[in-house]
Formats: structure tokens, sequence, C-alpha cells
């Protein structure tokens, strides 16, 4: 009997699966009907789904003619206009530079992510050698490419830029603000408190109004900078607040006994705080941050409003004429599987974090 | 510093969605900050608004909006290609003129008292004009708004024609339930989801929704009513009378050209031998088109050579040359039944 259990055969396993079906879903005449309704109409879904999408679609641009008969998806859209949707108006013949880009930030990300990299130095190190491979790809200027100013940057390109200036520039940020309000300075302590407080008052969209259209009216011209730069600002300030509350939440987590032990063996207060604080702080607002990230990705469509042409905004464009303009489902289904994979990516990712911060908990 | 806080009055008005009053001062001329940039800023979409501001399969912008911007670099830096668009949102268009993000707004802009006096800007002569309307589905057998007594009217958010189709329907006494969208896609979705019996547009906007509605353009009708006919004009910040000329002289070059007969394909021909003193002044053969603005006084004659004239510019965005096939309509110069003509050229 023991042998047998432990070695289920196949056809057991099949037996156990009937078996639960049963109990599950088929227990009384009601319960099958409502099962087998469902059932078929979750296939009827998938089925409608994977003839719209795959098998009545239409692929190449040139077949555009047959879209409007087929009934499919009219993926020619894509094939005609995703260099518009990835790229936003950069011009066309510099296209190599902006896809070297892309994969400059994507590459400077996946890279901060690596256990590896995670030393100040080298942090810093990969962050400046990516943007600035970035921004010189994109720029030009220092490469001698044609020049490409920044409100022609656009696309996916744009949106990514955005996403991981915003968070790479917030996050340090954030966790100095939590710090200088568990300051014991007063005046630090209120004026980084009055900080959060006043920018986590104010929906992102008018700080980001502000940072693009209020700031230049009162700073002198040369402090100006792009409208790129100030949003990315803004935009980091405002992560920023938020991330220092997740970063106290962690704090408050943290027994003051760890403080007054680590003063007790002689710690520095710098080493209490690298040493035994933070690497507790970082996994209790492990689930939090990556919420934050994960919504700031999202919300990144939100420049769009001040004109800066993200993903969806050239997506917008890419059925904004008359040819392709039937055909918006198909370029929004489209930006909606880019969009899928990044935060798909991001939360398995945080997922990879939890799995190896719980060590520390064995 | 008084202007200055005027300015941000402005802008954090705009913010907050109200108009406060402004009176802005006079600048230095934008014309000469234009050439000392050697770009001209214009006022480009956040995604597309058809037949005015596209972008094309290359990445590149185009429409009649667009056009007119190239037409308006060309005449003040000689080449249309100087011309940079900046992407902005409706909301965004004013503030961003008042912070000089953009030096003139072509962008199907309506010319509003309160966008005049209040808000602080200075509007060049019309060069279009369009007029509110209703489209409703055809299967209601209606023709007229009166008709439309208890239905559901869709809006775009924040434009003129809320206003204007609330006031209409409430002046025939039309009970009615108006929704507003912020996209125009989406109100076109929710049209044709049949959430609304008819919505109110601009009238080329309906013609070419009509037109890219493959299944079936005829399932749809454009009510009878004219709500409304919006004179289209440039806008530009208040105080600067100068660019005013220069803007208000572009457009009538275009008009003038088209009365003349003087296209891109002629217009080299009639510089070297030109038919009359008006077309000889025009092209710059006679001095006094350009010194009296400040600049080159062949200006129209390398603006016509790359844009071509307003006909030219219509056709190849909105009319026959284009898939909108709009008629030119009230937009055809006075000569021809429509509304369009131009200062007098002495």
């Amino acid at each position: 009997m023991a042998l047998a259990s432990e070695l289920p055969a196949q056809s057991d396993r099949w037996a156990t699966f009937a078996n639960t079906l049963r109990k599950r879903a088929f227990r009384s005449p009601s319960d099958s009907f409502t099962s087998v309704f469902i059932f078929g109409l979750m296939l009827y879904m998938a089925w409608t789904m994977i003839d719209w999408a795959i098998l009545s679609a239409v692929w190449r641009a040139e077949d555009v003619e047959n879209c409007a008969n087929t009934g499919g998806a009219c993926w020619s859209v894509i094939a005609a206009r995703h260099r518009l949707i990835l790229f936003g108006l950069y011009p066309f013949e510099e296209h190599w530079r902006s896809t070297l880009a892309c994969l400059a930030i994507v590459a400077t990300v996946v890279l901060s992510c690596l256990p590896r990299f995670w030393s100040t130095s080298r942090l810093i190190t990969l962050w400046i050698v990516g943007f600035g491979a970035y921004v010189v790809l994109m720029d030009g200027r220092l490469i001698g490419q044609p020049v490409v100013t920044t409100d022609q940057w656009g696309g996916l390109a744009l949106t990514l830029f955005m996403f991981s200036a915003v968070v790479l520039l917030g996050m340090p940020l954030g966790l100095l603000l939590a710090l200088a309000r568990r300051s014991k300075l007063p005046v630090v302590r209120g004026a980084a408190s009055l900080l959060i407080d006043f920018i986590r008052s104010l929906p992102l969209l008018t700080t980001l109004f502000a940072a693009a259209v209020v700031i230049p009216l009162l700073l002198p011209d040369w402090l100006n900078g792009d409208k790129i730069w100030r949003v990315i600002v803004g935009f980091a300030l405002f992560f920023a607040c938020y991330q220092a509350e997740v970063f106290r939440g962690g704090f408050q987590a943290i027994p003051k006994g760890q403080f007054e032990a680590g003063k007790a063996l002689g710690l520095t207060p710098f080493q209490t705080l690298s040493r035994i604080v933070m690497p507790q702080v970082f996994r209790h607002a492990l689930p939090s941050t990556i919420n934050m990230v994960v919504v700031t990705f999202k919300e990144t469509a939100i420049v769009i409003i001040i004109g800066f042409f993200d993903v969806l905004a050239s997506a917008n464009a890419a059925f904004g004429t008359v040819e392709w303009a039937p055909y918006y489902i198909e370029v929004y289904a489209f930006v909606g599987a880019i969009y899928w994979i990044f935060i798909f990516s991001l939360s398995q990712y945080g997922e990879y974090l939890k799995a190896r911060m719980a060590v520390a908990k064995r | 510093m008084a202007t200055n806080f005027a300015k941000i009055a402005c802008a954090v008005a705009f913010a907050a969605g109200v108009a406060a009053p402004v009176t802005a001062a006079a600048k230095s001329s934008t014309v000469t900050a234009i050439e000392e940039r050697g770009t001209l800023l214009c006022s480009g979409h956040n995604g597309s608004y058809f037949g005015f501001v596209e972008v094309n399969d290359k990445n590149e912008w185009k429409g009649l909006d667009i056009d007119m911007c190239r037409a308006l670099t060309t005449a003040i830096l000689g080449d249309p290609d100087k011309a940079q668009i900046v992407p902005l949102s409706w909301a965004q268009r004013f503030p961003a003129l008042q912070s000089g993000d953009v030096d003139v707004i072509i962008k199907a802009t309506g010319w509003t008292m309160g966008r005049d006096t209040e808000v602080g800007l200075q509007f060049s002569l019309p060069y279009f004009f369009g007029g509110t309307q209703f489209m409703a589905h055809g299967d209601l057998g209606i023709t007229e708004a009166k008709e439309l007594d208890g239905g559901t009217i869709c809006v775009e958010a924040g434009t003129t024609i809320e206003r204007l189709a609330g006031n209409y329907l409430k002046t025939i006494g039309i009970e009615h339930t108006m929704v507003s969208y912020e996209k125009a896609s989406e109100l076109r979705a929710a049209y044709l989801a049949n959430r609304c019996d008819a919505f109110a547009a601009w009238g080329p906007f309906l013609a070419v929704l009509r037109a890219t509605e493959l299944e079936k353009p005829d399932a749809h009708i454009i009510l009878s009513d004219q709500l409304s006919n919006e004179p289209i004009a440039a806008a530009m910040r208040q105080g600067d009378e100068e660019f005013v000329d220069m803007v208000n002289w572009m457009i009538a070059a275009l008009l003038i050209a088209e009365e003349e007969g003087v296209t891109s394909a002629n217009v080299e021909e009639m510089a070297s031998n030109p038919p009359n003193p008006k077309i000889a002044r025009l092209l710059g053969v006679d001095p006094g088109m350009g010194e009296r603005l400040g600049i080159r006084d062949t200006w129209a004659k390398e603006m016509i050579a790359a844009v071509g004239n307003f006909g030219e510019i219509y056709d190849r965005n909105l009319g026959e040359g284009s898939p909108y096939k709009l008629e030119r309509g009230l937009n055809n110069l006075w000569s021809h039944g429509g509304v369009l003509y131009a200062p007098i050229l002495d």
C-alpha cells in the first residue's frame, strides 16, 4: 500500500483528477450544468479570440485590402506602423540609434536587477554608462550623427527611458527622504515631512503639468533645461515621496532593540543602519516597492497630456490616418502586449527577490 | 516681474481649468527669436487629428495645419524643414504658447472671444471654416436635431463643441443626456457601440469619420443643423503685432496666390515673367513684400514653391488629392462661393 501511494501510476493520477472534478464540478445536476455552461463559454471565447487574432488574421502590410473581408485581426497596421509605435517621431533613418538606445536601457535595468551588481560603486557606474549611452545615442551630438532633439524622442524608447530614469532617481531619493524623516534634527525631519506630504497631496498630473509648463515661467532661461528633464525630475520627486513612505513602513517594522543592540556592540550609527537595519527594511518594503514600480510603469502614460509622444501617444498616431483608422483595436492590443510583457517581467522579478530574501528567514 | 506673474497666473489657471484675465506686455520680436534659433516651433498633436495633424509611415508630420506651419517657416526661414513640430495636447496648447514652448499655435483652434481676451491670445486671419454638426445613426431615420428628443448625445470633453451642443439643444427645447469623452477615438467607439444616439463634432471631423467608416458609410447621417461656423485661425501671444502681421500676410499670400493662379508648379515661370503687377509684387519681383515685414522680398515665392498655394494645401490634405475628399464648400475663395478672402495687396 505504502509503495503504491509513493509511486502513483499515470492512470491513478487521472483517477484522482477525475474524482476531484466529479466532487468539485459535477456534484449535482445544477453544478454540472453551470460547469458545462461556463466551460463552454470559456472555450467559445478562447476560440473566438484565437480565430480573430491568428487564424483569420491578415499579417502583411501589403494585404491590407483583405482586412475588411476576413473579419479577423488586421496586423497589417502593426507591420506598417510598428516603427512609429516603438520610436514615435524619431527620424526614420536614425532608428538604429533608438534601437540601440532601447537595448542599452533594458540592459541597464536587467543588469541592475542582478545581485552581482548590488554594490554602490557598481550600480552607479552601470547607471552612468547605461543612461549615458542612451542619451548619447538618442541625441547623436557626441557621436557625430545628426542631432535629434528631445521633442522628437518618442514611443517605447521614451516610455522605457522615462520609467527607468524615474525609478532609478526616485529610489535613492526616496530612501534619503525616509532617512531624513527619521532624523533627530527637527529642521531636517520637518522639511522632509513637509515635502513628502506636500507632493503626496498633489495629483501626479498637476505635478507633471507644473514641471512642464509652470516651472519655465519661474526659472531663468539658462536653468530651464529641456522639458523632458524637468518632467523626469518632477516625476522622480513624486515617486520618491511615495517610496519614502514605503520605506518608512519598513523602518517601523524594526524593533527599537536592534538599534540599541547595535550601539551596545560598539557599531557606529552608519554601520547599524547599513549592516543591520537596511537589509531588513528592504525586505519588509519589497512587496510595496514592486507595486510602486509597476504602477509607475503604467503611470508613464500620463505624460501624453503634457505632449510627450510616449508609446500610447504614438499608438494613437499610428491609427490616426485614414487607411489605418479602422484598426485601432489591433494597435491597442499590440501596445497592451508591450505593457504586459514589461509589467509581467517586473512582477516575476519581484517574486524571485522575495524567494531570495526569504533565505534570511529560514 | 509683473509680466511673469501674470503669465504664471495664466498657466496655473489653466492647470486648474479656469481662465484668468491676463495682460501680456510687449516682448522682443518673435520673428527675431525664430531667426536666431534657426527653427520655428509649431504645435503638433499628442496623437493624430485627421486631416490636420497626422503622422505618416515615415514618422513624419503631415496635414493641413502642418503645411500651414511649414509655409510660415519657409516664409521666415526659407526652408520648410526648419519647422519644429512640438507635440501638444489640446489642454496644453495655450500654456505652452505662453511659456514659449511654441511660437505659434496652428492646431484647428477656433477664434473665440474668451481666448482672444482672457487667455491673452492674438488671432490671425481665419484660414479655415468648420461648423459644429450632429451625426446620428441612419436607422433612427432622422434628419434634424429637433427629432433627437430624449436622446443621448456624446461630445469630446473640454472643447467649444461641448458647450455649443448643450446650448443649441436647450434653445430648441430638446431633452437630452450629454456624455463627454476625453479622446476622439473613445467618442467614436462609444458612438459605434450605440452608447449614444448622436454625437456632436466638428463638421470636417464627422465627414472624415464617415469616410473612414469602411463597413457602412451610408449608415450614418450628418444632421442638417449648422450649430456654428467656427473660424479657425493661428493663435499667437499678445503683444507682438509684427509677428501677427507676418502670419496674416503668410495666409494672405497663400490665398492671393490661389486667386491669381500661382502654383508650386508655375511659380518660377511667373516670377521670371510676371503677368500683372500684383503677381510681381507678391513674388518679390517688385520690392515691398518682404521689406515691410522685415524679411526677404522673395519669401512668398519661396513659400509657394515649397508648399504650394492654399488650394494646393487644401487638396493635398483634405480635398480631392486626399483620402477624405472633403468639398471645399465654405473654404473656397470668395470668387468660388466660399468665404476665404485676402486683404488688399498694395
